[in-house]
């Protein structure tokens, strides 16, 4: 088992429990052993980042320093944009001595503790796309899938800016397709699944945002996609419960179920539905379930 | 060396479109617009791109290949042709196509002057002085004074595809070279402008234009900066603004975005009433989380004071993403050093 710092985010621990859960459920499976965070706070979004920028910084850090504080090398994310301000801020603090010595400083003034050995910050889709959790994940999803057509959606900050992620090919990536296949599924290509899904904008500019999300959707729908799956919660709240809205602009009900990484793994690996947690969509995933015959 | 390419031909006047491959001898040190340059000399005469300096300052060449827009001067063929891979090379994104490679810049140029990107002097010209600017103040904008308006960046832009009249990622760094600079005299005006419909706040997020820029502009993070001063300067009711506002002030009481009064905090409470039965959807679902009790971090407390305690030491505005290009700028460097201390231990 590998012991990571397990980092849910705001939607892991709130709209979207069913991550958490399925992440949980899956974690053992996979050679995970997660140690849950507790005292930390949202990563900021990119939010954080555009209106308090120094702000941004100190938080996060105080995250990875708590997630250093446990003794692990690895701190694990299971959202794209909580993986992009934890890597960036992380890329910061190791390069720049001084500006880690006023964080530190700040961190040790404020009651938190320093962040002083330095951790890796990696997605779940990382640790089971390669190393001992692919080893593990073909064993355990083997085949489950049966030949379904799955559309992979990677979202943006997953795979840009590659300086720092730097994971895979931001323009080729192979991640999510390895896994559908290890799982018995057919992954289908689509040029959407590297572009945006429009949820950083979706409150504040919504047809612009609708503008974006119609794109993936469509295009699996065309490829004749069973589901989509992302491994970012934000994508997944736009492409699920924005759904219903590109109904009412193109007059065209795609019924497209959307999935969360850890529960398709978690469907080919016999997750229990209590674990999947699938009544929380707001897309029916039965269809998907039914063409599985489980 | 063998090079093959597959070319987009296109011709405006009477829509004919067609996908050409042809296959050249190029030095091994040809660029992509060498063998542009080859196969419009030896080839096909009526091969239409832009170039002039050949040497990544001039902006012309910008083009896709494999549908990634890139400075053609700036892309050797070498490993690509020894892989024996054939590109696929196309125009530009989200800009009409005039003919095969070139496009029409006229809405590109049009937003660039909508910023306004001329300096506009806001210092006292009476004291007959020169104004002496540090090299820290224009480190402000240094990276956004490196474009060369080739429009790689505006060609993958995910906002500027659903919406044509977005300023885009090319002028708003443009609007941040003048906005940081600290002898204009104009960055309230300019951003209160910027700070409308179609401007800072519609930027998705979806950093195509950092990956595409061939200069290192870093377009997201100028807009970023914009936004940073915009909320400085209190210019914050747009709705992304206020959006933005709702994210800082969760962390900072009970450290867990406040997900469900994000809604009304954004679009104000007459518009998130109109709403109503699209939330109600997402709340049966479990997808609205009841605001009381609040969630609220272990030890939320330091966050707060945390907050208190960096307001304080008033590294604010663009300055707190100014101070981070340091260490980004060198990530590449810190990789090499890494690789090269694991392949000597690995010896």
């Amino acid at each position: 088992m590998k012991k990571v710092a397990y980092y849910k985010g705001c939607l892991a621990s709130l709209s979207a429990k069913e991550l958490d859960s399925a992440t949980q459920a899956l974690a053992p499976k996979v050679g995970l052993e997660l140690i849950e965070l507790e005292s930390v706070t949202c990563c900021g979004a990119g939010d954080i980042h555009e209106a308090e920028p120094d702000y941004y910084l100190h938080i996060n850090a105080r995250i990875l320093a708590y997630a250093s504080a446990q003794g692990v090398d690895t701190l694990m994310t299971v959202c794209n944009v909580c993986t992009l301000n934890l890597r960036q801020a992380n890329w910061q603090l190791k390069i720049d001595s001084e500006l880690r010595a006023r964080v530190n400083e700040n961190l040790v003034a404020v009651g938190a503790p320093p962040y002083e050995r330095d951790v890796e910050v990696r997605h779940f889709l990382w640790e089971i796309a390669e190393g001992e959790g692919y080893e593990l994940l073909q064993k355990v999803a083997h085949k489950g899938l049966k030949g379904l057509k799955i559309a992979p959606f990677y979202g943006c900050q997953i795979l840009r800016p590659s300086k720092i992620q730097g994971f895979e090919d931001p323009d080729r990536p192979w991640s999510l397709e390895r896994i559908i296949t290890a799982c018995g599924g057919e992954p289908v290509d689509y040029p959407a699944k590297i572009k945006c899904c429009g949820f950083p904008i979706i409150q504040a500019r919504e047809d612009v945002a609708l503008g974006e999300l119609i794109q993936p959707i469509q295009q699996a729908y065309e490829a004749g996609a069973d589901c989509i799956v992302t491994p970012c919660p934000l994508c997944h709240l736009s492409l699920d419960a924005w759904q219903s809205k590109l109904k009412k602009q193109t007059g065209q009900d795609f019924k497209m179920p959307i999935l969360h990484l850890a529960q398709l793994v978690g469907v080919a690996a016999g997750l229990a539905d209590s674990e999947l947690k699938f009544k929380r969509h707001v897309v029916s995933v039965k269809p998907f379930i039914e063409k599985l015959g489980i | 060396m063998k090079v093959a390419l597959k070319i987009w031909r296109y011709d405006s006047s009477t829509g004919q479109r067609a996908l050409k491959e042809y296959e050249i001898d190029a030095p091994e040190e040809a660029t992509l617009l060498d063998c542009l340059d080859i196969v419009k000399d030896k080839r096909d005469g009526s091969l239409s791109y832009r170039k002039s300096c050949r040497m990544m300052i001039c902006g012309s060449c910008g083009m896709r290949m494999d549908g990634a827009a890139v400075l053609a001067c700036k892309t050797g063929m070498y490993d690509i042709a020894q892989a024996g891979k054939i590109p696929v090379i196309s125009a530009m994104g989200n800009l009409p196509i005039v003919k095969d490679l070139v496009v029409d810049m006229a809405s590109f140029w049009e937003k660039m002057r909508s910023v306004e990107p001329w300096l506009q002097p806001g210092l006292d010209a009476a004291t007959g002085k020169e104004n002496i600017v540090s090299q820290a103040q224009m480190a402000t904008v240094h990276k956004e004074s490196l474009c060369i308006n080739c429009g790689c960046c505006v060609s993958e832009c995910n906002s500027l595809e659903s919406d044509p009249d977005f300023t885009g990622p090319a002028a708003l760094a443009k609007a941040m070279r003048f906005v940081g600079d600290p002898r204009d005299g104009n960055a309230i005006e300019r951003l209160e402008k910027l700070s409308g419909q179609h401007g800072i706040w519609d930027c998705t997020r979806c950093y195509f234009c950092q990956e595409r820029c061939p200069k290192g502009v870093d377009p997201r993070d100028a807009i970023a900066k914009l936004g940073a001063e915009a909320m400085k300067f209190g210019i914050d009711s747009d709705m992304g603004a206020r959006h933005a506002k709702w994210f800082v002030t969760s962390a900072r009481t009970t450290g867990w975005l406040r997900e469900t009064e994000l809604v009304p905090k954004t679009q104000g409470i007459v518009k998130s009433i109109k709403e109503t039965k699209f939330a109600l959807d997402l709340a049966r679902k479990g997808k609205v989380p009841p605001p009381f009790p609040p969630h609220v971090a272990k030890n939320q407390k330091e966050a707060r004071l945390l907050y208190k305690l960096v307001k304080e030491q008033g590294v604010s505005g663009a300055a707190g993403i100014v101070q981070a290009e340091k260490a980004l700028g060198r990530i590449e460097f810190v990789k090499e050093a890494e690789h090269a201390k694991h392949e000597g231990a690995s010896k």
